[in-house]
Order: structure tokens, then sequence, then C-alpha cells
């Protein structure tokens, strides 16, 4: 879902959406009108200073050699050291190509699964066993992480059914769960598993919207089902294809982090280690130190930030609306 | 929005039942293909749930014989691991915490979301602009972990339950969602009546918005409970040191200690501690089963709005 944040272009205040009748007012004379509205904002805006702005400008301790045993402003500025350390440090770059590997695995893999879905879904003539399908293959969205590591545990582990079977046919002892060399494929799986349906739901949104009447005109002049599919269908959900891939490259630094600390015991850090890990295991299990750990997070809140802005304006550039409008 | 628009057909999101007259019949191999690999998908996902209940009902000799792991066929029914599950141990008190949590954090996460809503929905009002930037804002950029950590430690939340509630109590997406629904799809003209017939912010927003808004609360509803139901890492991090775990984190040390890896040993030595038998597959299966089940339960009544949705968070934001 958070994906999908999407459009939410402050421009869109400008739609004749609800405007509250708007004269030359002063400011008490509008505090006196809308203090309802204020007192209604409030505790979203106390909750975002206190949970959300308040840590963000806790990030400074990125650059002071931070201890909290002494008071704030005893601790002294080191620059970027904290920075030079974690680029040398032997495990940030796995980890920090792990977390790229699986987000172009997720780009290039999960993109395509659930457009496929989507079409061979929308392509079922009976409506009944269309929503008997999309009611199974939404479910397991709802489901934590620990109930499917749990559950491929159980189905493709060592003791697995899966692996059972095989042994009963006289096979081998199938080991995925606790492989680090199969992790990959592993977590695509898991992905598909959990998410690929419910990643169809957007695809579907935009496939009901192009209307039938091109399908007819283009059948009449003779196109034959992948021709329509080509010339109609893809440059139909084009549009939400951009707008989600554009998503995609601002999070990707962002891979979750529970599927991975998960897994870590039985496949191993070398295979599992991604960003946000990195960060959990460093600096709140670790020794590395509070100030250390602030630095890998900043480092990837940064480069997240920079690649938002990038994408948004490729967006823009092809004509999409993105994240936010050009104002 | 000009090319993202998304405007489904005639108010259902697929097109009618039966084939258009100029659709031609498609080959028996590509029907063939298609429907291949719909089972086949579809039966990945079913097949494990089956196995899971199957065990869960299993008997503990059925289990021994079938090598101690998921079964297809439950032969010889039993409820035990389920008895164990609600027998007032442990587990209970890990389901009792963990419905607590979802129900209140569930309360407390509709409020804050409605009343942001409401007010970021009324265009013009004082201060309208840098409240929304204020909220977007949040999207471009995250605290990151450590310093989320520490600003809860300094205010005394940590190892308190009120620390898996309260950081994650706003989702500012949901906000937006909702934002987008108030201002799209309920008529001005009614809330200007309200306003003309002398109801003020409060009595419009609870008499006429709310009640119009049932089908898109119960989304976002669902969508916080099953945040607060499935929490997992947030009690990892800030409540470790708690004697009752949520649900998840009960479950994840019943996965461990079965793989016999280094965290599950220690699990398992707890286990003797405690007098208690190391989990069965049959009672780690239930535990699974009643994490699914409320979440089963719910979804019917919700899956229809889904669609609507994430349309109106993804495109009219």
């Amino acid at each position: 879902m958070a994906t999908l944040q999407s459009t939410a272009p402050p421009d869109a205040d400008r739609s004749p959406a609800r405007p509250v009748v708007r004269r030359k007012r002063t400011v008490l004379q509008r505090l006196r009108h809308d203090w309802p509205l204020l007192l209604l904002a409030l505790p979203v805006v106390a909750h975002l200073s206190v949970f959300h702005y308040w840590p963000t400008a806790w990030n400074i301790i990125a650059f002071l050699d931070y201890s909290p045993y002494r008071p704030f402003w005893e601790n002294p500025f080191v620059g970027f050291a904290w920075f030079e350390r974690l680029f040398n440090d032997p495990y940030f770059t796995p980890a920090l190509l792990n977390t790229l590997k699986f987000a172009a695995l997720n780009l290039l893999c999960m993109f395509p699964l659930s457009i496929a879905l989507a079409l061979a879904m929308n392509s079922i003539i009976s409506v009944r066993v269309r929503s008997a399908f999309q009611s199974i293959v939404y479910l397991p969205h709802f489901f934590s992480w620990v109930l499917v590591v749990t559950v491929f545990v159980q189905v493709l582990g060592a003791d697995g059914l899966v692996s059972n079977w095989i042994m009963d046919g006289g096979g081998e002892r199938l080991d995925i769960t606790s492989n680090p060399e199969t992790f990959t494929f592993l977590v695509w799986m898991q992905w598909a598993w959990k998410d690929a349906g419910w990643g169809m739901i957007i695809f579907l949104a935009a496939l009901s919207s192009i209307n039938p009447s091109l399908y007819e005109a283009a059948a009449s002049d003779g196109a034959n089902r992948w021709r329509r599919m080509w010339h109609i269908t893809l440059p139909g959900i084009r549009p939400v294809i951009i707008l989600l891939l554009i998503l995609q490259i601002g999070g990707i630094l962002s891979v979750g982090f529970e599927q991975y600390q998960l897994q870590r015991q039985a496949v191993g850090y070398q295979a599992t280690e991604v960003l946000d890990t990195y960060v959990y295991y460093q600096s709140i299990v670790g020794s590395q130190g509070e100030s250390f750990g602030t630095a890998a997070g900043l480092f990837k809140g940064v480069i997240g930030l920079i690649l938002i802005l990038i994408a948004n304006n490729i967006a823009h550039r092809l004509g999409e609306q993105g994240i936010y409008q050009k104002s | 929005m000009t090319a993202t628009e998304i405007t489904p057909r005639s108010g259902s999101a697929f097109r009618k039942s039966a084939r258009p007259m100029w659709d031609e019949e498609p080959s028996l191999a590509g029907k063939l293909f298609k429907a291949l690999f719909l089972v086949c998908y579809g039966a990945a996902i079913v097949l494990p749930l089956w196995a899971v209940l199957a065990t869960s009902l299993a008997s503990e000799e059925a289990l021994t014989r079938a090598g101690g792991n998921l079964l297809l066929v439950p032969t010889e029914v039993s409820l035990q691991a389920y008895r164990e599950i609600f027998s007032g141990g442990a587990l209970t008190d890990s389901l009792l915490l963990t419905t607590a949590l979802t129900l209140g954090g569930t309360a407390i996460s509709m409020a804050f979301t409605i009343c942001g809503a409401y007010a970021l929905s009324r265009t013009g009002s004082l201060l309208h602009r840098p409240i929304l930037w204020f909220i977007l804002l949040t999207f471009l950029f995250g605290p990151g972990m450590y310093p989320s950590f520490l600003v809860v430690q300094q205010l005394g939340l940590f190892n308190s339950y009120w620390s898996l509630i309260l950081p994650g109590a706003v989702g500012t997406f949901n906000i937006i969602i909702l934002r987008a629904f108030f201002m799209n799809s309920i008529p001005g003209e009614l809330i200007d009546a309200a306003k003309m017939d002398g109801a003020g912010e409060f009595r419009t927003l609870f008499r006429i918005v709310l009640p119009m808004s049932k089908a898109i609360l119960a989304v976002i509803a669902l969508f916080y409970a099953v945040g607060y139901w499935n929490m997992y890492f947030g009690a990892v991090l800030y409540t470790p040191g708690l004697e009752t775990q949520p649900i998840q984190v009960v479950l994840q040390r019943m996965l461990m200690s079965t793989q016999g890896l280094p965290e599950g040993a220690q699990a398992a030595a707890q286990y003797q501690a405690q007098g208690e038998a190391a989990p069965t597959a049959a009672l780690k299966m239930a535990v699974v089963v009643c994490t699914i089940i409320p979440i089963v339960i719910m979804y019917p009544f919700i899956q229809k709005h889904f669609t609507k949705a994430v349309i109106t968070g993804a495109v009219k934001g």
C-alpha cells in the first residue's frame, strides 16, 4: 500500500472540491471561524512532530561523538568521521549490494508477474470464478512475515512437506529455507506468494477503465488477440505501470526488514543482510554505537530522498504526473 | 490527473459476464495455459494453508507417524492443540494482549486519521496549506531506526506497551486516502447545506461525513488492525523485556525452537525451565491458525471495497 502514496498534489486544492467561502478577512476572524478545523488537525500535527520530526532532528548525532551518558552539548562534533567509518566497514558494502539486488529482483520479477496475473484474471469470463480467485490471492497480503516464513519452513524446509515427499520418492533432502545460495530465490517465492496477488489490484482497475469500444473497433479492423493486447491493453495501463515503477525506485533502499531478520539465523547474515537489518544489528543489538547506527540510517534516508526526487523528475519528463506536481 | 485517470465503468470494476460478440474464442492451448497458470498460483496459496489447518487438528500419534511435520489429511482429529492454547497459559495471555493492542491501537489510529483527514479536506481554511505540507513531507524522508528508538527511550516508553501503539499510530498515507475520499466523494453542497442549517464542523463530521464514508473507513480500519495484529518488529525493538509478548513474537520463538537454531535452543531451554514441553507441530500450526482466523473473518466484509480504497489512494490523492 505504502507504495501508492502517489499523487497527493497540494495543487489538488484548487479543484472545485469544496472551498470554504473566502472573503478578505483578518487572521483573527479566520481563526474564529476555523478553530474547530485547527483543533481537529492538532493531534496529527502533534504526533508527527513527536514521532517523525523530533527523531529526524536527532539525526544530528550522526555528526557527533554521541554518548547518552553526558549532556547533549558536551558531545564533540566529528564531522563526517562516522560516514568514513561506515564506508570502510567490511559489512556495509555487502549489505548495500544485497539491498540493491533484492530491489532489482522486485522490480524485474514482481511487476511482470502481477501484470500477467491481472491479464489472465481479466480474461476470465465468469464473474463468480473471478471473485473467488480474487478472494484467495489477496488474502496472503494480510499475513505477517512471521507467518509467511513459518509456512515456508513447514512446506519447503529441510523437514518440510515437499522435502518429505521427495525423500519418500527416494530423492535427496530439499534445502531451500536455510541455504544462502537459494535465498534470493526464496525471497522471490515469498514475495510472489504474499504480494503478487495484491499487486494486481491496481492493474485490474486500470484494465477495467479501458474503453471496451476500442477493442471492438480494433477487432472489426481485423486486429487479433495479441495485437489488441499490444496496441490497446498495454498502452492503457502504461501510466499506472510508470507511476508504480517510479514509486518503486524511490523506495529502492527499503526492501523490508522482517523478512530478512526472521531468516537471518537459518540462512546466515551474509545472504540476508540488507541496509535496515545492518542498522539494527550495528546500532541497537551491536556495539558500534549510537552515532554509527544513526549515520547508516541517515545515509539510507538521504539516498532515498534523492532517488524520489530523481524518479519524480523522470516522471515529469515522461509527461506523467509522478508523486507531486511541478508547481 | 490526465494520464493516470482510472474510472471503473458502470460501477463495477469488471466487465460484464458474457463474451462480447467481436471477441473470438481463444485457442484451446491458450485457454489451457491460462487456466494452468491461475490454478497453480491459487493452489500454491490454498494448499499450504490447508496443510496448516489439517496439521493443527492432527493428534500427536498421527503426526509422529507422518514424520512430525505437515499433514494433508488429519486422520485422527484432535483439538488438543487448541485446548492448550486457550488453557490460560502464556499463549492465552499473548493472544489477549495482541487482541487488546489491536482494538486499542485501531481505535486510536482511526481517531487521529479521521480528525486529520477531515481538517485537511476543508481547503482554504487557516493554515491549511502548511499543515498539508507538514504531512506530505513525511513521505520524503524517514527519520531512521536509531533516532526513533532514541526518542521512544527519551519518552519513557521503552518496554511499555504504549510503545507498540503510539510511534506508528498515524499512517499518513491513510490520512491522504481518506482526505481524497472526503473531497471527491462527498458532495460539497451537502456540507454547505449543513453549514446553512447551523451545524458546526464537529456536527458536520459526525452526522454527515462519517455516515457516508462507512466503506472506506472499514478498509482503513482493516489496514490498521492488520498492522497491529501482525506487529513483530515493533515488539522486538521497543518491548524486548516484557513478560507477555505479542503473538507474532511468540510464534517466531516457536519456529526457531523447531529449526534447531541457537536462538531456538534458548527458547527450548526456556520451555524446559517452565516445565513445558517444546511445542509440537500441531501446537505451532494451531497458533498459525489462530493468527489467521481474525483476518479471514474480517476479510469478506471488507474485500469488496479494496479496489476503491487503493484507487482513491493511488490516483485521486
